[in-house]
């Protein structure tokens, strides 16, 4: 891989305003905190539209904004950031992500107490994860995966529903134990780089070179990939899911879902693959298998959840197993409709998340039983309700569309059965968002209730609109998007077949 | 014999290079009169300053030791780089012992002008151990060490359980100590020599007294290391002794009686390289999940981290048993920044001990972050060191642990270090999480804060973090260090 150095340092700028911003909320006034807090995300959003508008989209494969600093020389650490298409997309999802929740939070009339460290939580969050997606030395990259893990946990634990210390627990415990296995398998991947170059690093494009045994090579492989499995979450690694994303505030479930999960599926994409080309090839049946199981285990689970929480989050599940069904496809629509796919959820399930936590603002619960008929008599919500889910099922015109209709056609390239369960795994999803919009438009209940609601406006208002322009751009204009990312995906595809 | 060859044979000893544990000998012997002669209320201040007056001028000093590495006192004594790094690392915590020992024996009612002597013998006998081959010389600063711990342990008034530990640990200890005396005889009738560089070299045909001496070595080291199944006293003395004592003993202690182990790594490569893998490897095995096993059902702070450091004890000989340089570094490393970790949580203890009606139960910590934001900020972030949770040093530790079983494709013990790390997470995160969302049990309140004790807790919190994020600090030692000691 090629680098091209970075003229001013926008990605270390960008971890270091929201850790600014952090730093003085810490000192400022509580009721500063709000204020600073949306500065910081908003200053770093338009920092990421500078790098989108300033990348050269004719080299997607070249690593852009490269920008290196030693840390510690005799082992190779260096804090090497630095953007290809694929990582472009994900710092651009992180940054408008954490500004949306940021922009909910201010909003949000749960987050009523301990202002300060919830909002340095989430200023790190978005900081930690700029370093995740930016980064291309293997032990930086674990230590901002491991360190979103924190201000998750307090999120979780502080501002949650009734189960919050259990689900911040099981939380921490899954995602943590599951990464010391990628810590052992990083470390036994530099020691390979030692024994046949002399030199240790981390560097990913030191490693890249290396060579191992097949065998060996599995086995690194199954040391990565479970630790990803557990943070994507692949059946049968996702129990931590639902109780995590179901217990946290409604901010939170918004930042897990749309950019925490991200970090697992980008990093199989960027490191498994990457890495251990011919172990992938090697277990590609299993691990296509594994995607249409969690797709179909997954939508079955959503449509019996009961509360609307829990159904969104099972319905995250479903999709991130399109997404690594798309990915070990290991064909060019397959890594395509995967990433955009990746893309496309994080929208989807940002702004599901958020349905669910304006219905609970207004209604106070999440039983589905009582949403009957809920949106009924606040229009704008209900339109967002509608688009939403539209999108969020692969309907055209909305952004998972493309992911879904790419991923049919890379199972075609197989074999017609293969896109046939495809298909019938969207079939599933398809009828989980039925279920949940004819229960929220089209169920009777008593109406006297409802009609005094006040529709969405405001800072909530502000968030959904981001999202859905964003979810209507790329329904529509699929092109521009996919020529975001599609030369560095081109990288992946020539290492798996070994071309030069 | 011509009386000039003798007196040629006489070396003068080049004192620059064992200047440090000069200072630190002057400065027990100044404060063992002093404690003698001065009246109770002078002590009070007096016995303290002079303490920290000596260890910062043997701190000092080390600049010039650092100069001149090389062996004195006809190759008993060697000043090299590692036990320059580590002779740092001692008396740093042995200051910042000090800042907490004062308040803490006085809200305990039990002053001793002993504790000052006593502490700066210990030091010295930790700090001659960090540097020597020769089998006597670590015999005796051994016998140092120990008998100054026994003593110190027992040094709180009026507690049973404070007696009950050092007792315990002076049967172990002493236990130990003819253990390791008993295999340095052998090692000695094997190669005729008292030192163990030239024992390692030797080539003789009785293998059977080199490793019958060697295995009681390590028994009696692996009793003062608290590797299971030696352990039995550990977890009583460390309850039972005066906190900032236990905080010394986790930190200093722990680095003093590893070094000896550590310098025997580089020397058994060639022989018995694998017999040493397996034998340490099973050790550090159990070792690491008997204690944190044990550790996730203890209901007092003390004994948690007693066995937390059990535990730290198997990740650390985990490393132990790898005879490569990368093993040899990632135990140097994980021993430094151990003794960083361990002592400031020990000494947050021992600042919460003061508080009133503090009973040293795990649940009083819930909502402590209400009453004392930033201990509980300090005391979290110790506990996500000892997780090892990235950027503070517990986590470069285990990943060069990692590192190291990686190059002896040990994967067995990798994949038990997980496993004992998992359960691990169990005990140190429910600490966190009760500090940080539960709510308050009780009215915690800490009187007559000193600024050496907030000082010495800022230091330790921003060293644990320091030292991985700018590891290049300890790293321009740690690594010359361990290429020294396997060129040798």
């Amino acid at each position: 891989m090629e680098t091209v150095k970075a003229t001013f340092p926008f990605l270390s700028l960008s971890m270091l305003l929201p850790a600014v911003a952090a730093l003085l909320v810490v000192f400022l006034k509580e009721s500063l905190s709000k204020v600073v807090s949306l500065a910081g995300a908003t200053l770093t959003f338009v920092l990421s539209l500078m790098v989108l508008f300033l990348f050269d989209y004719q080299r997607t494969q070249v690593v852009q904004f490269y920008e290196e600093y030693t840390i510690l020389k005799e082992l190779g650490v260096k804090l090497s950031l630095g953007l290809d298409g694929l990582s472009l997309l994900m710092y651009f999802l992180t940054t408008l992500v954490s500004l949306v929740a940021i922009m909910w939070s201010v909003a949000d009339k749960q987050i009523s107490f301990r202002l300060k460290e919830y909002y340095i939580a989430f200023l790190l969050t978005e900081s930690f994860l700029v370093g995740v997606f930016a980064s291309f030395d293997l032990l930086v990259f674990y230590v901002f995966y491991e360190l979103t893990l924190i201000p998750m946990l307090f999120v979780i634990g502080i501002w949650g529903y009734k189960l919050r210390l259990y689900s911040a627990y099981k939380f921490f415990i899954y995602i943590f134990v599951s990464s010391l296995l990628l810590l052992l398998g990083i470390a036994a991947t530099v020691v390979t780089h030692y024994k046949s170059f002399g030199v240790y690093s981390f560097s990913y494009f030191d490693l890249l070179k290396n060579e191992y045994s097949l065998g060996f090579e599995i086995f690194l492989f199954i040391l990565f990939f479970i630790a990803f499995a557990v943070k994507t979450p692949l059946v049968p690694f996702h129990t931590w899911l639902p109780d995590a994303h179901g217990e946290a505030p409604t901010a939170g479930s918004v930042v897990l879902a749309a950019i925490l999960l991200k970090m697992g599926t980008y990093a199989l994409l960027r490191f498994n693959v990457g890495l251990f080309p011919d172990a992938t090839l090697a277990l590609m049946p299993f691990l296509v298998a594994i995607g249409i199981i969690t797709i179909v285990y997954a939508s079955w689970m959503t449509i019996v959840q009961n509360n609307i929480k829990r159904f969104v989050a099972y319905s995250s599940v479903s999709h991130m197993g399109f997404v690594v069904t798309a990915l070990f496809l290991l064909n060019k629509e397959g890594l395509r409709a995967s990433v955009t796919e990746m893309f496309a959820h994080g929208m989807t399930s940002a702004g599901m998340f958020m349905i669910a936590g304006f219905i609970y603002s207004t209604l106070h619960t999440f039983n589905m039983n009582s949403l009957r008929g809920s949106v009924r008599f606040m229009p704008l919500f209900a339109f967002i309700v509608a688009y939403t889910a539209f999108a969020a099922m692969g309907l055209p015109g909305g952004s998972s569309f493309w992911g879904k209709f790419l991923t049919v056609l890379a199972a075609k390239e197989y074999s017609y059965t293969l896109a046939l369960l495809v298909l019938v795994g969207g079939f599933f999803s398809a009828a989980y968002v039925l279920y949940m919009l004819k229960t929220l438009f089209l169920d009777v209940r008593e109406e006297s209730i409802l009609i005094h609601f006040k529709d969405v406006s405001g800072f909530k208002l502000a968030s959904f609109v981001s999202l859905l322009i964003v979810i209507f751009l790329i329904g529509f204009f699929p092109h521009l998007f996919f020529n975001m990312f599609e030369g560095s995906l081109d990288f992946f595809l020539k290492n798996l077949l070994k071309l030069e | 014999m011509d009386i000039g060859q003798l007196v040629g044979a006489i070396e003068i000893p080049k004192l620059s290079r064992f200047l440090p544990e000069l200072v630190v000998l002057i400065t027990a012997f100044v404060l063992f009169t002093l404690d003698l002669a001065l009246p109770s209320y002078l002590k009070r201040t007096v016995l303290p300053t002079l303490s920290a007056a000596g260890y910062v001028i043997a701190l000092l000093s080390i600049w010039i030791t650092v100069r001149d590495p090389g062996d004195i006192f006809y190759g008993s004594f060697t000043n090299d780089l590692l036990g320059v790094v580590v002779k740092i690392f001692e008396l740093l915590i042995a200051l910042t012992v000090l800042a907490f020992a004062g308040n803490y024996f006085r809200s305990k009612n039990s002053f001793y002008g002993e504790f000052y002597y006593m502490l700066a013998f210990t030091l010295l006998g930790a700090m001659i151990l960090a540097s020597s081959y020769n089998l006597i010389i670590i015999y005796v600063s051994l016998e140092l060490v120990s008998i100054g711990f026994y003593i110190l342990t027992a040094l709180l008034r009026g507690s049973f359980i404070s007696k009950e530990g050092a007792f315990k640990y002076l049967i172990l200890g002493g236990l130990s100590i003819a253990l390791a005396s008993y295999g340095a005889v052998f090692m000695y009738i094997y190669a005729g020599s008292l030192d163990l560089r030239e024992i390692f070299k030797y080539s003789g045909q009785d293998y059977h007294y080199l490793i019958l001496g060697l295995v009681f070595f390590l028994i009696g080291f692996a009793i003062k290391i608290g590797a299971v199944p030696f352990h039995f006293w550990l977890p009583d003395a460390y309850q039972g002794a005066p906190t900032p004592v236990t905080a010394f003993m986790a930190s200093v202690g722990k680095l003093a009686f590893f070094i000896p182990v550590v310098r025997i790594m580089p020397l058994v490569q060639e022989k018995f390289a694998f017999a040493w893998m397996l034998t340490v490897g099973v050790i550090a095995a159990v070792t690491m999940l008997y204690g944190n096993f044990v550790a996730l059902v203890q209901k007092d702070i003390k004994r948690l981290l007693a066995y937390s450091s059990v535990a730290h004890s198997g990740y650390i000989l985990a490393g132990v048993a790898v005879t490569q340089v990368i093993g040899l570094k990632a135990v140097i490393y994980f021993l430094l920044v151990y003794a960083v970790m361990s002592a400031g949580a020990f000494f947050v203890v021992s600042m919460l001990e003061r508080s009133e009606d503090w009973e040293n139960q795990i649940r009083e910590f819930s909502g402590l972050r209400f009453s004392l934001p930033y201990l509980a900020f300090a005391f979290m972030v110790y506990m996500f060191a000892l997780l090892g949770v990235p950027p503070t040093v517990g986590f470069v530790g285990k990943t060069l642990v990692f590192m190291a079983l990686s190059f002896d494709k040990l994967w067995w013990l990798a994949f038990i270090m997980i496993l004992s790390t998992a359960i691990s997470t169990g005990y140190y995160v429910r600490l966190v999480v009760l500090m940080y969302m539960k709510d308050k049990e009780k009215e915690i309140s800490l009187k007559g804060r000193s600024y050496a004790e907030i000082a010495s807790l800022v230091v330790l919190t921003v060293l644990t973090f320091a030292l991985a994020v700018f590891p290049d600090l300890v790293w321009r030692f740690i690594g010359p260090a361990s290429e020294t000691l396997f060129a040798r």
